[in-house]
């Protein structure tokens, strides 16, 4: 409407004086941002300790001796080995349960839709810290044989990603018509089955992958559960790691920080460019 | 969110996953088949149960020990004990969460603010959403390690300041005290308030400041009686879901100190402490933490669907 009568932008311009302020915040904050990020960086990859580091040594001694340290640690691989499996458990457990569950409510009952949304969103209310107190309340005295599992942290660790996991699978499926699809292949004679994984799932590539992707990094990063329950996951695997070579935990954290942000920035892009496409919006991030 | 700081990175933007935002609400895909007696919805069965057994029951169980007695009668002894002999956690829990909180509106509004109105380097908007992402689901072990090189005793920041005079260790700072958390935590709180106040701010259309102006209103007014205002809900909502993702942090404090003297920290330690003297402590403490989090969140998610009357 503004633009029928007035199809000039009157946004007052911005004079360089009005923009002194928001200028200021951004340097502030992206300095604060970008700070911690150097300083890792600088303590990870150079072979001088801050005490002694001058200015004149700032281009001297860098290295990949720490994270060599850390890699060749006895207790890197298996740390690693586990998380990674957990990663893979968790996100099949996830897909399983997620992709029928949403995939129903949005073809037959669709009226069950804020309860599920409604037990998508429990995980911030009962944050981990809570759950593994719940675990401990709940599963020691009832199935402490459960506990004994490493692989007991797999439902757990589903729970802590099912807000994300179900809005990335949730977008998708609303990304396609479903009801089309369905209704065109069943006419055309292809059973339930064929429909699902020939039609379905194909369609729904972006989204199966975003919510793998947002679970693995849940998982490589979980801390509080694995902690408290004492199992020797990646994370706990860094933080122990710390006690007996700063350096070299510091350089691993360095890495995985810089892995996870490459495979989450990857997918936004994508994700992005499906909504482009397809005209919705997902809000996972 | 941690809801945020949980994990090394954590929930991925709370966002809009907690109002459903625009993605969630849409209208129900018209597909119900004419109505036929429908058992479709067992289908649903195994997910419900799923959430059922491994987050409810749990749940339940953290409130059922926090709320019996000895003798196996209800009390809320327990729940009071909890907060008399761990005064110090909460308050410094809630010290930190609200100043962290305090900190994260006003610089995260600020920040939204300039990159939602900055026009001139056109991805500026772009990556300043980019870096709220990261930073918002940062926490964790690799944000511990990141400030342990930054001011942590011998950080590269520690020795600058020092090379200028001032010993930040000699001050009492510490990265394990409240002042340290405060620091680390609003590292992932200015971009979680970014991330849920950039649509409000999008929202404030340019027509109402024309009107203002026509109307011979000052900037000042404008922002007095109609830019603020609109905004309100959005920054107190903000806020609560700031102090929520502080409050129920627990991984980035461990990973600093094991000694922080929070409350989340706390129930890990009386958790994993001796469990057959069947202390009702840690979950008396847990319960505390579910009850905080439920009044902030339900308080965020209310102002939430306030806002968005702006943000059509």
């Amino acid at each position: 409407m503004d633009a029928v009568i007035d199809p000039a932008p009157t946004r007052r311009p911005s004079t360089w004086r009005s923009r002194i302020g928001p200028t200021l915040v951004l340097i502030v904050c992206g300095l604060f941002f970008v700070l911690p990020m150097i300083t890792m960086a600088r303590y990870s990859l150079q072979n001088i300790i801050t005490p002694l580091l001058r200015w004149e040594d700032v281009f001297k001694k860098w290295s990949l001796s720490g994270i060599k340290a850390a890699v060749s640690d006895p207790g890197f691989w298996p740390a690693l080995k586990l998380s990674l499996e957990l990663a893979v458990a968790t996100v099949a457990l996830t897909l399983l349960l997620l992709l029928p569950t949403l995939l129903l409510v949005h073809i037959k009952v669709p009226k069950a839709r804020p309860l599920i949304e409604f037990t998508t969103l429990l995980p911030f209310m009962i944050p981990p810290i809570a759950l593994v107190a719940g675990v401990a309340a709940f599963f020691r005295p009832n199935a402490k044989w459960f506990l004994n599992s490493n692989f007991s942290l797999v439902p757990f660790y589903a729970i802590l990603a099912l807000p994300f996991t179900f809005r990335a699978i949730d977008a998708g499926i609303r990304a396609i018509d479903v009801r089309t699809l369905i209704d065109a292949s069943r006419s055309l004679g292809a059973g339930w089955g064929r429909t699902l994984f020939r039609v379905l799932m194909p369609n729904l590539k972006m989204a199966i992958v975003s919510s793998s992707f947002l679970t693995f990094t849940v998982v490589m990063g979980e801390f509080t559960i694995a902690q408290t329950l004492l199992k020797r996951t990646y994370p706990q695997f860094m933080y122990e790691f710390y006690s007996n070579r700063g350096q070299g935990a510091t350089a691993l954290a360095l890495f995985t920080f810089l892995a996870t942000t490459a495979v989450l920035g990857l997918m936004f892009f994508f994700v992005r460019r499906r909504d482009r496409r397809a005209g919705t919006t997902t809000t996972v991030f | 969110m941690g809801i945020g700081a949980g994990p090394l990175l954590g929930p991925y933007a709370t966002v809009d996953v907690l109002t459903g935002g625009p993605a969630a609400g849409g209208a129900p895909s018209a597909v119900s088949t004419p109505e036929r007696r429908s058992w479709a919805w067992l289908g649903l069965l195994p997910f419900l149960a799923f959430v059922g057994i491994f987050l409810l029951l749990p749940t339940f169980g953290v409130i059922r020990k926090a709320l019996r007695a000895p003798d196996g009668g209800f009390t809320f002894r327990g729940m009071t004990d909890a907060l008399t002999s761990q005064k110090v956690a909460f308050i410094n829990s809630v010290w930190i969460s609200l100043v962290s909180a305090a900190i994260g509106v006003v610089l995260g509004g600020l920040l939204a603010y300039a990159a939602a109105t900055a026009r001139r380097p056109k991805w500026l908007r772009t990556l300043v959403t980019a870096f709220s992402g990261v930073g918002a689901n940062m926490g964790g072990v690799i944000l511990a390690f990141m400030f342990f090189s930054l001011v942590g005793r011998t950080g590269l920041a520690t020795k600058f300041i020092k090379y200028f005079g001032y010993d930040l260790y000699g001050h009492g700072f510490d990265l394990a005290k409240p002042a340290g958390l405060i620091t680390v935590y609003t590292y992932f709180q200015i971009p979680l308030m970014v991330l849920v106040t950039l649509p409000a701010i999008d929202g404030l259309k340019t027509s109402w400041r024309e009107a203002a102006a026509n109307l011979g209103g000052t900037p000042w007014t404008y922002w007095r009686r109609v830019g603020l205002p609109v905004l309100t809900p959005s920054l107190i909502g903000g806020f609560l879901l700031l102090f929520a993702n502080a409050f129920s942090a627990f991984a980035t404090a461990r990973a600093i100190n094991q000694g922080v003297n929070i409350v989340p920290v706390r129930i890990s330690f009386y958790l994993q402490g001796d469990v057959a003297n069947g202390g009702s402590l840690p979950f008396a403490l847990a319960t505390w933490m579910v009850v905080f989090m439920a009044v902030a969140m339900t308080g965020y998610v209310f102002l939430r669907r306030w806002a968005e009357r702006w943000m059509r």
